[in-house]
């Protein structure tokens, strides 16, 4: 759809079949977030914040559809910097606070720093191409020399690697998404990243058509450590939507590390596992879209039946919230990827791809890409222990706080919403040949080629066999006559087991803490305060301060950097309107002098 | 024929499941100078558990009853991957080790989950450990298996034993010693015997699993000990049929599938008296030397990718 003519700006829309892939996965993610919010705006807000709430929410996801459907880079750049403000905007309606202002600094700014990015990656076109719509700029790349290429490639992958998250560029993710109102945090996380996915995609595959192999390395060693890194700092958080805000680090990882095999067997000449592998991305991407809206939402339940998301005062949910319960315990299976559930699907096709890439000739592909197994195998293996923490003391075992002992079940419209997305979920999960043959179209427009993956339909014929013996077992084990009788938890004896003699969650996440503890450097003190007798301390008080150590290395050094410049930048403002005339004299000579001599 | 000696496969790791605990603990019981009991002990124990009443804990939730039926469910299809008489399995045609992983991995998952449930310390205590335990093992696992599996170039655990069973014995490969180093350090860890845990030991401050059980009684806790002896007779069954798969029958001739049988059987009770030797002359590791172990493990799992480049 070409609407140049209405407007003075190239503005123009396409849709293609990957459009149409993240189109279906913001509409439908969309239209489930806007029922929850229906009884979750009715509850939370009031007067005008239900307003700007339910103006801003229409407008965010608008913005999104205007991003994956543009086809010229001027219709892209408005609609992904929308994107950024109305986002900023929904934040904004909790409430304005120094400490949420700070944090929505920081987002906009990163935000900021990767739009230039991706303005720097645009222009980099702009010799080859007469215009900067899509299809011009796809039929530049065929004369442009290397290097541009490389320029472009790596531009985008800053400016989309910002967006979506990548460590070290992640900082601003688990700041802004907790601050949201729930559904917002939902539509953030599940859908927002993915238009970077998009983004990122569209560059690399569909303009750039792949590249060198170090392309794919690169990728592959950004998605191996934002995924390690986003899992571990998830384990040692207890705040609900921080702890999520680090998952979508881990799965965005998880996604680049697809992308990067892509990119891999590309490079050496491999279309048909260059496929497996590009569809196992796109796949983990429209999983992790349903999941994560669904853990969001029902981190919105949460905080809306027992006031708060710090999982360390709440406990024994599942018994007073039956169905959220149920359907988190879904998202929980899904994101950790356990078969039947459909984040298992895409490791699969993962793993597959991975183990593939020893087939390849070249040697180093052949050793990095199985290893990459290893790594996918150890983020799953920490997400299990993450998430067994998190459901374990949420919603199991006995309540930790007044408000989560009271907690009842939420409204219908918030239940359906969730209950959908479940389904959803498990219905991919069990068939993934359902959604397999449009995903593998999808890759093969992007990469031109015409061979099917085989081996991806060998799990859609695997899960339903393994789902049916699963199934059929359950049911002939529930058959078993089990007499049932309540006790109290076992107490060593003793009377009075109370809550604060559970485990919590800071205690279940020790051992990998203790193991994992260069990561996390933890500065600690510990003040003991004796009165007279040696052993017998007055108090003891002890403080932990985990700041992630990006921001002391990597960022404190450059904001420092760019303050001290500002500060001697400052010399050349002396408010003398004589000394102004003199730069704008000295610019137009400079200019000139630029002209004559260019 | 064929699909009738699958699932005579399958039965029998459920069936001899808790024959294979009962003999180990009986060759320990020698090796110590006792007694001990009947090999069939462990079926009578079931018998008498599967008899007896749930006690639910007044805190827990349906998912305490409903954790350890998952349990069993997965394990017992996970048992259905692995080929025991013959290279084929019943789900191991188009079923893969990815697959097997992660089903032992969702077991894993609702236990913890259970153990949580009860609302006291130690559960959440024994599921913290296995947490630890389980997440550093899984790359290992992982590694080691892909190594044998990019030898045989295909990820199905039919095809992997199939490419064994014709290798000649004495053709050692280095990737085939170094895995299947890899993979029984990560077997000890997975079903938790000793030097990792204890499955004897009545402290709860040392326990992993049983800690994690501890609230458990009755048919929910018969489902959660016939289950864990599946996931051991199965992961031990998993490394005969990878690295010592010769005996199998090639065929279905009724003599082939005898003679396999009793070459299992035989395998089996060299492999029980090796772990009985092993915990009797070893002590349980300190917690936090776990990793090391585990790291050990990773460490040759990844030289065995390395070496199936550098080998080709």
């Amino acid at each position: 759809m070409d609407l140049t003519q209405l407007t003075p700006f190239p503005f123009a829309l396409t849709v293609d079949r990957m459009s149409a892939l993240f189109l279906l996965l913001i509409c439908a993610v969309g239209t489930l977030v806007v029922l929850f919010s229906i009884s979750y705006v009715e509850r939370h807000y009031s007067g005008p914040k239900a307003d700007w709430m339910w103006v801003l929410l229409p407008l965010f996801l608008l913005s999104m559809v205007l991003v994956v459907t543009a086809s010229t880079a001027f219709a892209f750049l408005f609609g992904w910097e929308l994107m950024t403000v109305f986002s900023a905007g929904l934040i904004l309606i909790d409430g304005d606070s120094e400490r949420r202002r700070h944090n929505i600094f920081i987002y906009l700014l990163m935000m900021h720093v990767g739009t230039a990015a991706v303005i720097a990656s645009f222009f980099l076109f702009l010799p080859h191409a007469n215009s900067l719509n899509f299809a011009s700029m796809r039929a530049a790349v065929a004369i442009m020399p290397m290097g541009v290429r490389n320029a472009i490639f790596l531009l985008s992958f800053i400016g989309f690697g910002t967006k979506a998250g990548i460590v070290p560029l992640h900082l601003w993710l688990p700041k802004a998404h907790p601050i949201a109102p729930s559904p917002v945090s939902a539509l953030m996380s599940a859908v927002m990243l993915k238009t970077a996915i998009y983004a990122f995609v569209r560059f690399t595959f569909d303009f750039l058509g792949g590249g060198p192999s170090w392309w794919g390395y690169l990728v592959l060693a950004a998605g191996a450590v934002s995924g390690v890194l986003g899992v571990l700092y998830a384990i040692a958080e207890h705040d609900l939507k921080r702890l999520l805000a680090y998952h979508s680090v881990e799965n965005i990882g998880i996604i680049y590390l697809g992308l990067g095999a892509a990119l891999v067997f590309n490079a050496n000449n491999a279309p048909i596992w260059a496929t497996l592998a590009l569809t196992a991305a796109l796949l983990h991407t429209l999983n992790h879209a349903l999941f994560k809206s669904l853990l969001f939402l029902g981190a919105g339940a949460i905080s809306d039946a027992a006031h708060t998301i710090d999982i360390e005062e709440l406990g024994g949910l599942l018994k007073r919230m039956p169905v959220t319960g149920v359907v988190f315990l879904v998202a929980c299976c899904s994101i950790i990827g356990l078969p039947l559930f459909n984040g298992f699907v895409s490791e699969w096709l993962m793993f597959r791809s991975f183990i593939a890439g020893a087939e390849l000739s070249n040697i180093s592909a052949a050793v990095i890409l199985p290893l990459m197994a290893g790594v996918l195998a150890l983020i799953g293996g920490l997400a299990v222990s993450c998430f067994a923490k998190l459901y374990g003391v949420a919603f199991l075992g006995r309540p930790r706080g007044i408000e989560a002992e009271h907690a009842t079940e939420v409204a219908i419209p918030m239940q359906a919403a969730m209950a959908l997305l479940a389904a959803a979920c498990v219905t991919i999960g069990v068939m993934p040949g359902v959604v397999l043959p449009p995903l593998i179209a999808v890759t093969q427009e992007l990469l031109h080629s015409s061979s099917p993956p085989e081996p991806a339909l060998s799990i859609s014929r695997t899960l339903p066999l393994v789902a049916g013996c699963v199934i059929v077992l359950i049911i002939a084990i529930s058959g078993l006559r089990r007499i049932k009788r309540i006790t109290p938890t076992w107490a060593c004896g003793l009377p009075g087991l109370n809550s604060r003699m559970q485990y919590s969650s800071t205690a279940f996440s020790k051992p990998l803490r203790k193991v994992f503890a260069r990561v996390y450097k933890p500065d600690r003190t510990v003040e003991i305060e004796y009165v007279n007798r040696p052993y017998f301390p007055k108090s003891v008080t002890y403080h932990s301060v985990r700041t992630t150590s990006f921001e002391n290395s990597l960022y404190r050094p450059a904001v420092d950097a760019i303050v001290a410049m500002a500060t001697r930048l400052r010399r050349l403002q002396t408010g003398n309107v004589q000394v102004y005339l003199l730069y704008i004299f000295l610019a137009l000579v400079a200019l000139l002098v630029f002209m004559r001599f260019a | 024929m064929k699909f009738a000696v699958n699932v005579i496969e399958a039965l029998l790791i459920v069936a001899i499941a808790p024959l294979v605990r009962g003999v180990i603990a009986r060759v320990k019981a020698r090796i110590q100078n006792r007694r001990g009991a009947s090999v069939l002990r462990p079926y009578a124990d079931l018998l008498k558990l599967f008899r007896k009443e749930d006690l639910v804990p007044d805190t827990a939730s349906a998912l305490f009853r409903f954790a350890p039926v998952v349990l069993f469910a997965v394990t017992v299809t996970a048992a259905a991957f692995v080929p025991v008489l013959h290279p084929s399995a019943l789900l191991g045609v188009s079923g893969d080790f990815i697959v097997l992983v992660y089903l032992l991995a969702a077991g894993r998952f609702f236990l913890m989950l259970g153990a949580m449930d009860g609302g006291s310390s130690f559960g959440g205590m024994g599921a913290s450990r296995e947490a630890l335990v389980s997440t550093l093992a899984e790359a290992p696992l992982f590694l080691g298996l892909t190594s044998v599996a990019i030898l045989a170039h295909t990820v199905r655990l039919s095809g992997i034993v199939e490419f064994s069973v014709r290798q000649n014995p004495f053709q050692l490969s280095a990737v085939h010693v170094l895995a299947f180093g890899a993979l029984a350090l990560v077997a000890i860890a997975e079903t938790g015997r000793i030097p990792v845990d204890n499955p004897t030991t009545h402290l709860e401050l040392t326990m992993i699993h049983e800690a994690m059980v501890l609230e458990y009684s009755g048919p929910s806790l018969a489902l959660i000990e016939w289950a864990s002896a599946v996931k051991l007779t199965l992961i031990m069954a998993l490394l005969v049929g990878v690295f010592v798969p010769w005996g199998m029958a090639t065929s279905n001739s009724l003599l082939g599938l005898a003679f396999a049988l009793l070459a299992f059987l035989f395998k089996f009770a060299v492999l029980a008296i090796v772990i009985a030797m092993i915990e009797s002359s070893l002590a349980k590791l300190r917690m936090y030397l776990v990793p090391d172990f585990l790291g050990v493990a990773s460490a040759l799992a990844i030289l065995a990718v390395v070496f199936t480049a550098l080998m080709r």
